[in-house]
């Protein structure tokens, strides 16, 4: 192993909140009794969520949360003890050594053991500081901005209700290890949302809108928030008048957030390498493989600054990298955390996330994109389509990681005809099959970005970014 | 796995951060204070992966001035003078809602069933003998079986709220989990479900969930090819019903969505809504009901509301503050809270939401093969995937469905590989509708927790083949 130490990147911190002295000799006790790692981990999280309903605030509520979590290894096989009493984790050693050797024994000679690639040890800290603390913004100026969207949305009879929310984070984390490593990051995120309600006697619809990443307040300020809001009114007003979509195979064309979407279900959850381990992933055995069109190329990539789902440092203490999931086709990489990469023999690739310090790390997507093709813009995606679907903005989709089958929602969708957009439809999904699907994309715009922000579920729940170009898929299963 | 005056403690911590909310002269405050500890064990690749434990809580802090409401919430009492000062900064600037106060005290009914001593006596190690008897049931059910994921768990919480208004309660909760995931992957075909269950006592048996996982599993290898597109009878399993129920009808029946115009079914107060058999109640006195108690999260007593009655709807869910606001600002002529205040812990504050959710039928209720003959020709559908992009607003959803049975005659002829599901879930149930005769609860989600039978929805729905 290299051992290696850097200075802060700056100084954004709040000071360490561990005992270095008591978690060294927590972690010391840990191996003494025979565990083969031992790591305990803490999160700090300094939050303010606020609300407003109808342009009046609903909700503000500020908060500090800390949780600590302690993973040992013992005899092949996890133990864990989370707790938000973080003087009382020390205690922990013994029984959560003692739960670890408890797992073990129940393993049969046949399964696998669990073990670590190596990894850097590193002692340093990294702080991502914004441009504008989020810690600094008062109450006033997030009503503002909220406010901001509010004006611009509700201007129409039709507009029955309107919602806006604010959520921002200083996240301060903590790793120290029973390898040496010894890690302190920090880092703000910042998002501001809202919704549209709109009514026309008996049918009623609502539009949802979002913005937001990994920074401060400039990342809010530098949003047309009016603009935002303006959208959205349009958007539901639109949706009152616009049919039900048509079931069927035909072809379908996505903007930037839907094609995320897409590719944070269909590709990149069974890229994630506890799903391959566990086989429930339908990628099992396929690196080096051509899933996908020629033209797909596809990363997860945590060093996006300003992407919401960016880290400086892994949850297991590994520095993020850019993974190349897909290239011109071809899988090339799993998301790994030091468990995955051990059993398939990988380089670590820094994927281990937690939802917080009260869960251990899984492995998990950060910033996941298409990179963009050839054509020109949408008119040109679309002008040899017949009959198709154009949809837009996302409702959130589902993967079932092991059959390969995968579902997303749109928020609002057109008629191809002709190779034009013809009339607005509503309640368009789109589904399909990983393996089938990826081979379909026959079409991808050159610009390719980061869309609206998101969040992940997979028992525990994570911010995320995703996007890419605007995206045709030659034929899908649509309604 | 608690302590024995986990309560007293936390209401101990409770009336100290309450004398910090006298001292500063705050007209009204509320604070509330859980604790949870559990141990939970992994399933992943056949085997079980880790284990682990662990206590979380923390305390949240309400004060009320002149109508004007702050929350902020924390981990320990040494930062209470804080967190109040932000919490009264909060109300300053929040606007003032005439007539709102914190709730008085009530005498409320004891509801039995929300703990169980063989829950708190759980040990680790039984944790994991359970874990080694739902890994030895798959394999005897079906040696391709593999528990893919899932995992067992089982916790106690304490909870207690004091108020400035003289409320002071505590109590004890526990819980007692299952989730399963199997799956069949032979001859190129791979088939699989995902079962749980869970109850505040301990769970006789951890193993039904793989039976009926495993059983998902082989029923549905038997493929035939997708038909057209129709729009056909569906019946749901209550499994593959509860999801989407959960996403579109609690949201629809909370008073204020209905008082601004968010809900399908504002403006239709006294009116039929749905067939005029079924009925529709949130029982918050439920004995041992996974969102059941004697008082709701901003202390008022629990009660059995009802909302829907021979699908009229006569009623409606309020939080404290969501009746006053309503009604302050003219949406509605009157409202008080129905003992509806539910919160996913103490970083948050009061929300209007469900408690135990009934859907029920006066008509006769059939088993699930009385269903399939009654429905002749159609589809069974026993999970969806996608439910949480269900439209709240308007009802509609466009899901995806793995685990789905084509009927022919009255007769299961088959599974399809994957179609689409899509409907609106107010039309749906306002057509005819036949519900199972089994009410057992399926799922506790943020919404609160659903008791759904099988539904056999006739009108509305459409099927997408693959």
């Amino acid at each position: 192993m290299v051992v290696t130490s850097r200075q802060a990147e700056s100084h954004f911190s709040n000071g360490r909140i561990l005992d270095e002295d008591k978690i060294t000799k927590a972690l010391d006790m840990a191996t003494s009794l025979g565990a083969d790692y031992a790591e305990i981990r803490l999160v700090s999280e300094t939050t303010n969520t606020a609300s407003l309903k109808d342009g009046k605030l609903e909700r503000a509520i500020p908060g500090q949360e800390v949780g600590v979590t302690m993973r040992i290894l013992a005899d092949g096989a996890w133990g864990v003890h989370s707790t938000s009493d973080v003087e009382s984790i020390v205690q922990q050693v013994d029984s959560t050594f003692r739960l670890a050797k408890a797992v073990a024994a129940r393993r049969s000679p046949s399964q696998t053991i669990v073990e670590l690639a190596e990894v850097p040890i590193i002692e340093d800290e990294i702080h991502w500081k914004s441009q504008k603390d989020i810690r600094e913004t008062d109450l006033d100026k997030r009503i503002e901005m909220m406010l901001a969207i509010d004006n611009e949305a509700k201007d129409d009879d039709k507009i029955v209700s309107t919602a806006t929310g604010w959520s921002d984070e200083h996240i301060h984390t903590e790793l120290m290890t029973s390898e040496g490593m010894n890690r302190i990051w920090s880092f703000q995120r910042s998002l501001i949302n809202g919704m549209v309600t709109a009514r026309d006697g008996d049918d009623v619809v609502s539009y949802r809108m979002r913005h937001g990443g990994e920074g401060g307040l400039e990342l809010i300020e530098a949003c047309d928030l009016g603009e935002m809001g303006r959208n959205a009114k349009i958007s539901a007003l639109r949706l009152l008048t616009a049919e039900r979509a048509p079931s069927g195979r035909m072809p379908l064309v996505a903007d930037r957030d839907l094609t995320g979407v897409y590719i944070h279900e269909a590709l990149g959850h069974p890229c994630e390498a506890d799903l391959v381990a566990a086989g429930d992933s339908c990628l099992e055995g396929r690196l080096g493989e051509t899933i996908g069109s020629e033209i797909c190329t596809v990363i997860d990539d945590p060093t996006i600054r300003g992407g919401y789902g960016c880290y400086p440092i892994d949850d297991e203490g590994v520095d993020p990298r850019p993974k190349n999931l897909i290239v011109n086709g071809v899988l090339t990489e799993y998301l790994n955390h030091r468990e995955t990469a051990h059993r398939f023999d990988l380089q670590p690739n820094g994927g281990a996330r937690a939802q917080d310090g009260l869960h251990h790390p899984l492995v998990r997507m950060s910033n996941t994109i298409i990179q963009g093709g050839n054509h020109r813009d949408l008119d040109e995606l679309i002008e040899d389509i017949d009959f198709g679907i154009y949809a837009c903005g996302s409702r959130g989709g589902q993967v079932d990681t092991g059959r390969g089958s995968f579902q997303f929602a749109a928020q609002e969708a057109w008629i191809i005809e002709n190779g034009s957009l013809s009339r607005p439809v509503k309640d368009v999904s789109v589904s399909g099959m990983t393996l089938q699907i990826l081979k379909d994309v026959d079409g991808l715009t050159k610009d390719s970005r980061l869309a609206a922000p998101g969040f992940c579920g997979k028992g525990q729940t994570v911010p995320v970014g995703d996007g890419g170009p605007i995206m045709r898929i030659r034929e899908a299963l649509v309604g | 796995m608690i302590p024995d005056d986990a309560v007293e403690r936390l209401m101990e911590s409770a009336l100290l951060i309450g004398a910090e909310c006298e001292k500063a002269n705050i007209q009204q405050w509320e604070i509330y204070a859980n604790q949870g500890y559990g141990h939970s064990m992994e399933i992943e690749a056949g085997r079980i992966s880790m284990a682990s434990g662990g206590g979380e809580g923390g305390f949240g802090i309400r004060v009320v001035e002149n109508g004007r409401y702050g929350y902020a919430h924390l981990v320990d009492t040494s930062s209470s003078k804080r967190a109040i000062e932000q919490a009264l900064s909060i109300a300053n600037r929040s606007p003032s809602i005439e007539g709102f106060e914190l709730p008085g005290n009530q005498s409320a009914s004891n509801v039995g069933g929300m703990k169980d001593k063989a829950i708190l006596d759980m040990t680790p190690e039984d944790l994991l003998e359970q874990g080694d008897q739902v890994l030895t049931r798959v394999s005897e059910l079906d040696s391709r079986a593999v528990a893919v994921g899932g995992g067992i768990g089982v916790g106690a919480g304490a909870g207690a709220i004091v108020t400035s208004n003289g409320i002071e309660y505590g109590g004890v909760y526990t819980s007692h989990g299952i989730g399963i995931h199997v799956s069949i992957d032979e001859d190129e075909q791979l088939t699989s479900s995902y079962e749980g269950e869970s109850s505040r006592k301990l769970l006789s048996d951890v193993t039904s969930s793989v039976d009926k996982a495993v059983h998902w599993s082989q029923i549905t290898r038997e493929k035939i090819p997708g038909g057209e597109t129709e729009d056909c009878p569906v019946l749901m399993t209550s499994d593959g019903f509860s999801p989407l129920f959960s996403v579109v009808v609690p949201s629809a029946v909370k008073g204020e969505r209905l008082a601004r115009g968010e809900s399908f079914w504002s403006g239709k107060m006294n009116q039929m809504v749905i067939a005029d058999h079924l009925s529709l109640t949130d029982d918050g006195l439920m004995e041992g009901g996974m969102s059941s108690g004697s008082r709701d999260d901003e202390g008022v007593p629990c009660r059995t509301q009802k909302i829907v009655e021979s699908g009229r709807l006569t009623g409606e869910l309020w939080s404290t503050r969501d009746a006053a606001k309503s009604v302050a600002e003219g949406k509605v002529d009157s409202a008080e809270s129905t003992g509806s205040a539910s919160r996913g812990g103490h970083t948050s504050p009061p929300l209007c939401g469900c408690n135990d959710l009934i859907l029920s039928s006066s008509a006769k209720s059939h088993d699930r093969d009385r269903l399939i003959e009654e429905m002749d020709n159609g589809y069974i559908v026993h999970s969806v995937m996608g439910a949480h992009t269900a439209n709240p607003t308007s009802g509609d959803f466009s899901v995806t469905t793995s685990t789905i049975l084509r009927v022919e005659g009255g007769t299961v002829i088959g599974a399809i590989s994957q179609a689409g599901l899509s409907g609106n879930m107010a039309k749906a149930l306002n057509g005819r509708v036949v519900l199972g005769d089994s009410s057992k609860r399926k799922g506790s989600y943020s919404t609160g927790s659903m008791h759904v039978p099988d539904v056999l929805l006739m009108d509305g729905l459409r099927i997408n083949p693959a």
